[in-house]
């Protein structure tokens, strides 16, 4: 079926090996996309019960699709590219030290100024400002493609006109990217960053598939995104149980839709909004579970979902996923006022797919491992790097931009990168009087947009960590 | 939070495995024991350590010593009730020059003679135990080979003693730190802990790489200094590694964990003292390529974590145990030199017959914190420091 929105540039097609099974894909897919376009949902075992796992998040962040490839054991295939006459095998449930030693590591070095880590619309607009500033810039993504949950976003974004909005978030990643294409910034894909050592300056390890990078910067934009968050309930691995971005990722990015007919967890404007993609790619919703008593998105969204005749069942929440090696159903009950099962009130759909849109939590790993204060802060969705507000951690020369320094949404995101890049291109000395100027203008549209009321929660937040950097930031 | 009570007939500062196993011999020989420590249980050395145990010393104290705990870590999840990880494996100690080749045939023989079944693998039989190391890329003239060692869970371990010295009524104090021993009369009287005086009896000093700073309180000085050991841990792979291999030469040891990570450390021979526990990308690069060398197919296995931990360290490199002359009744149990997790269990044992009035298993002579003074003594060669 033609999508309504996307063209897939599929590339060359090719043929890999998975299992002593000949398996034709597109050389732009990724291994575990593949793989589950092809009907193969387990993707592994857990190690310890041996239960089937399968593709949950897509962008490398839950481990639940590691595979053996060519070899080598533990590779995330969500974010590993195929490639002809790859063998591929799943591991039972431990992977196996390859048989003969893969080829030496190659090391690289890089110094920069400034290093950013994770290539979505923060760390793009990070880069942006820094590189026009006149910085020496690398950029450090671990996905096969630029641009972070970006690249997955089908709908015309909300948010302030000089922010994109009205354009899709496919859109505005390509015109970061282009932007970015005229200034000087070295692009490092595949690559994740471990560790920063941080000292007098950054020492930063970077893996990636040919070896081991070490990249030296002044500073460092921390914009890693966030992880999906799994809610507990029996059955809750089973193959078909997927994160919200994981099924966009595979729906809008690969063009693979895994299913045919779904329950989604959640009445966020994210479930709301993949609501409507799954109509849009033919499958049938069943339902939108939210335990809340009321919506959580935008009016907008839920009118239109509801039109499109999904039922939002509030104050319900899953009970279970049914099925033994994949999903076959959802059973589904009310909730009283303290949120607990009301019994007899059980309801079973027959789908196949569980999509999970109940919030997100920021990757903190880098800033937290580099020994950055952090807080708890739910308004922001978990742990944060404490952060003032010009993006400054307790890190000499350490920032945090976009979903990383709390969840919120895309164009924030832009505007705090905004800021991160242009504060630490000052910081270097680079143009302070220019970069003040972007720093004012940035910060001033971050303040008007949150000024709305569906930011309220954010700002508390944000203004709670901003206290604390009082206490931290010298 | 439960507070201590006025007394006990023991006060013991540390909760890493030599704290949480003296309380639980002493205990089960009816004495009341208050454990202080200022952070968590395992929180130090401990929790830090890969928990080898191994009995191929250079000499003859450490051997008897470490045999010794090797009889209670056989026995340790039937008598604490909790499933310790104790296995087997054995210790691979490769030779790579001559010097080591003939350090080793003595040590051997000495340790064969207190009934330690350790012998000589030439290269050829070392391929035959663990075939994926690259004996030759290496440079090992050959290894010496004791099947009887093994390793052991230090979190199980430590936590499966404290538990059952609770259960004996011993009463364990976390986050509860000790400002500083009292002495009254040349008496160790108890302990001012950040929950108030506790007086005692008995104060015993198992407060690892920080037992030093403790002994100072009670006038005390101690030859001891800590030194920042640091350790890494790659991603799990099917179990093909059963030994714990080793090499002072490249100050180098690594074992297969239950879970099937690879856990190996490394000393860095330009290490300072210091209370130091930042991880260093030195360590994690020399090791990394270290284990490439050691066994190339690993160059497929990624790194997941890395830390630091303190080795407490020691003139001689042997433990501190027993009395000090000027304090009575402030008993040391440390300076474990890099290998407490393995002599702990005996050591405690001793510890809790020497306070209790009973004879000795074994004598704690040679580990006497007197010694340094004396000026008479052995050190221990088979280390990797
Ligand atoms: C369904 C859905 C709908 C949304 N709709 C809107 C909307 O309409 N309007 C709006 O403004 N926002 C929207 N958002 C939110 C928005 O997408 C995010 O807030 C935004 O993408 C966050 O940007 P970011 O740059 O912080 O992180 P991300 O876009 O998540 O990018 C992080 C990048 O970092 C990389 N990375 C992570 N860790 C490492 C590492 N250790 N080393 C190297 N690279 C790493 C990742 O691969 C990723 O590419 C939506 C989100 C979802 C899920
Ligand atoms: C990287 C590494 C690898 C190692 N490998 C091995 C090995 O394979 N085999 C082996 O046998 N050994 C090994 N060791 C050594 C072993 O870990 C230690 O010798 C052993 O754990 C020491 O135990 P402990 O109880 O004496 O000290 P610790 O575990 O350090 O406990 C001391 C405790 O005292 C507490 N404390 C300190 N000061 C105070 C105070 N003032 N008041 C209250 N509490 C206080 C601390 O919080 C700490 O919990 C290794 C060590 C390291 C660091
Ligand atoms: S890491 Fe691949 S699906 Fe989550």
């Amino acid at each position: 079926m033609a999508h309504p929105i996307l063209e897939f540039d599929r590339g060359r097609e090719v043929e890999f090996n998975f299992e002593g099974r000949r398996i034709r894909a597109f050389e732009s897919e990724s291994i575990a996309a593949a793989l589950v376009a092809e009907g193969i949902l387990t993707l592994g075992w857990s190690p310890k019960r041996r239960r089937p796992r399968g593709f949950f998040c897509g962008i490398g962040k839950c481990s639940s699709c590691l595979m053996t490839v060519d070899g080598v054991p533990n590779v995330r295939t969500c974010i590993t590219p195929v490639r002809d006459g790859v063998e591929v095998r799943r591991q039972r449930p431990l992977g196996e030290l390859p048989k003969a030693p893969p080829p030496e590591a190659k090391a690289g070095e890089l110094d920069v100024d400034l290093l950013v880590i994770g290539g979505g619309p923060a760390g793009l607009s990070a880069a942006i400002e820094a590189s026009r500033l006149g910085a020496r810039v690398a950029i450090a993504d671990e996905n096969v493609r630029p641009g972070g949950q970006l690249i997955k976003q089908t709908h015309k974004f909300f948010g302030s006109r000089e922010n994109y909005a009205g354009v899709r978030g496919i859109e505005i990643a390509r015109i970061l990217l282009r932007e970015l294409d005229g200034l000087s910034a070295t692009w490092l894909t595949r690559a994740t960053v471990i560790a920063d050592y941080a000292g007098r300056s950054h020492d930063v390890v970077v893996s990636t598939p040919e070896g081991p990078w070490r990249i030296r910067a002044d500073a460092v934009v921390v914009s890693t995104g966030a992880t999906e968050n799994m809610i507990p309930f029996p059955n809750n691995d089973l193959p078909g149980v997927m994160g919200a971005g994981g099924l966009q990722t595979l729906m809008h990015v690969f063009g693979v839709v895994p299913g045919e007919s779904a329950l989604i967890v959640g009445a966020g404007n994210v479930g709301l909004i993949l609501a409507y993609q799954l109509l849009q790619a033919g499958v049938d919703v069943k339902a939108i579970v939210e335990i809340m008593p009321k919506i959580g998105g935008y009016a907008v969204h839920a009118a239109k979902v509801r039109r499109m005749g999904v039922p939002i069942l509030l104050r319900h929440t899953l009970r279970r996923a049914v099925g033994r090696e994949r999903v076959e159903g959802a059973e589904i009950v009310r909730v009283d006022e303290s949120f607990r099962p009301i019994e007899g009130t059980e309801e079973r759909f027959d789908v196949d797919m569980i999509v999970l849109a109940v919030g997100l939590t920021p990757s903190t790993e880098v800033p937290r491992q580099a020994g950055a204060a952090w807080d708890y802060v739910p308004e922001l969705g978990g742990p944060v790097p404490i952060h003032d507000p010009y993006l400054r951690t307790s890190v000499e020369g350490m920032y945090v931009a976009g979903d990383s320094s709390g969840i919120e949404e895309a164009t924030t995101a832009m505007l705090e990168g905004r800021v991160a890049g242009a504060h630490a291109a000052a910081e270097l000395g680079l143009r302070p009087d220019r970069a003040e100027g972007v720093i004012k203008e940035a910060l001033r549209q971050l303040e008007s947009f949150r000024s709305g009321p569906f930011s309220a929660k954010v700002v508390r937040g944000k203004q709670r960590v901003w206290e604390r950097a009082r206490e931290v930031i010298g | 939070m439960r507070r201590p009570r006025e007394s006990y007939d023991v006060a013991v500062i540390g909760a890493g495995i030599i704290g949480c196993a003296t309380a639980y011999y002493l205990a089960s020989r009816g004495l009341s024991v208050a454990v202080f420590d200022r952070s968590y249980i395992t929180s130090g050395a401990t929790g830090r350590c890969p928990g080898g145990i191994r009995q191929q010393w250079s000499t003859e104290d450490h051997v008897r010593l470490a045999m010794k705990s090797v009889e209670i870590y056989k026995n340790l999840d039937q008598e604490l009730g909790v499933e310790t990880g104790y296995r087997q494996g054995g210790y691979l100690i490769l030779a790579k020059t001559e010097r080591e080749v003939k350090d080793f045939e003595r040590n051997m023989r000495m340790q064969r003679s207190l009934g330690l079944p350790v012998r000589w693998l030439e290269p050829g039989e070392i391929r035959e135990i663990v075939p994926e190391l690259d004996v030759e890329g290496i440079g090992a003239l050959g290894a010496a080979w004791n099947p009887t060692d093994g390793y052991a869970d230090p979190f199980k371990v430590t936590f499966g003693y404290a538990r059952a010295a609770e259960r004996l009524g011993a009463e364990i104090f976390t986050f509860t730190g000790v400002e500083r021993v009292i002495v009254e009369d040349g008496q160790a009287r108890g302990v001012k802990t950040s929950r108030g005086v506790v007086r005692a009896e008995w104060v015993v000093n198992a407060a690892g790489a920080w037992s030093r700073l403790v002994a100072e309180t009670a006038g005390v000085s101690l030859p001891n200094k800590p030194y920042r050991h640091e350790i890494l841990v790659t991603e799990p792979v099917k179990p093909f590694l059963r030994p714990m291999v080793i090499s002072f030469h490249d100050n180098v040891y690594f074992r297969q964990s239950s879970r099937g990570g690879i856990i190996g450390g490394w000393g860095d021979p330009n290490e300072k003292p210091g209370y130091n526990f930042e991880s260093s990308p030195r360590f994690l690069i020399t090791m990394a390529r270290l284990l490439a060398k050691y066994i190339p197919p690993l160059r497929g296995v990624r790194v997941v974590r890395q830390w630091a931990g303190l080795y407490d360290v020691t003139p001689d490199a042997r433990q501190i145990t027993g009395p000090v002359r000027g304090v009575e009744g402030f008993i040391q149990v440390n300076g474990f030199s890099g290998h407490g997790f393995m002599m702990g269990p005996a050591t405690a044992h001793l510890v809790a017959q020497f306070i209790a009035g009973e004879p000795l298993d074994l004598p704690l002579e040679p580990f006497s914190p007197d010694r340094f003074e004396r000026g008479a003594f052995e050190g221990e060669t088979a280390v990797v420091g």
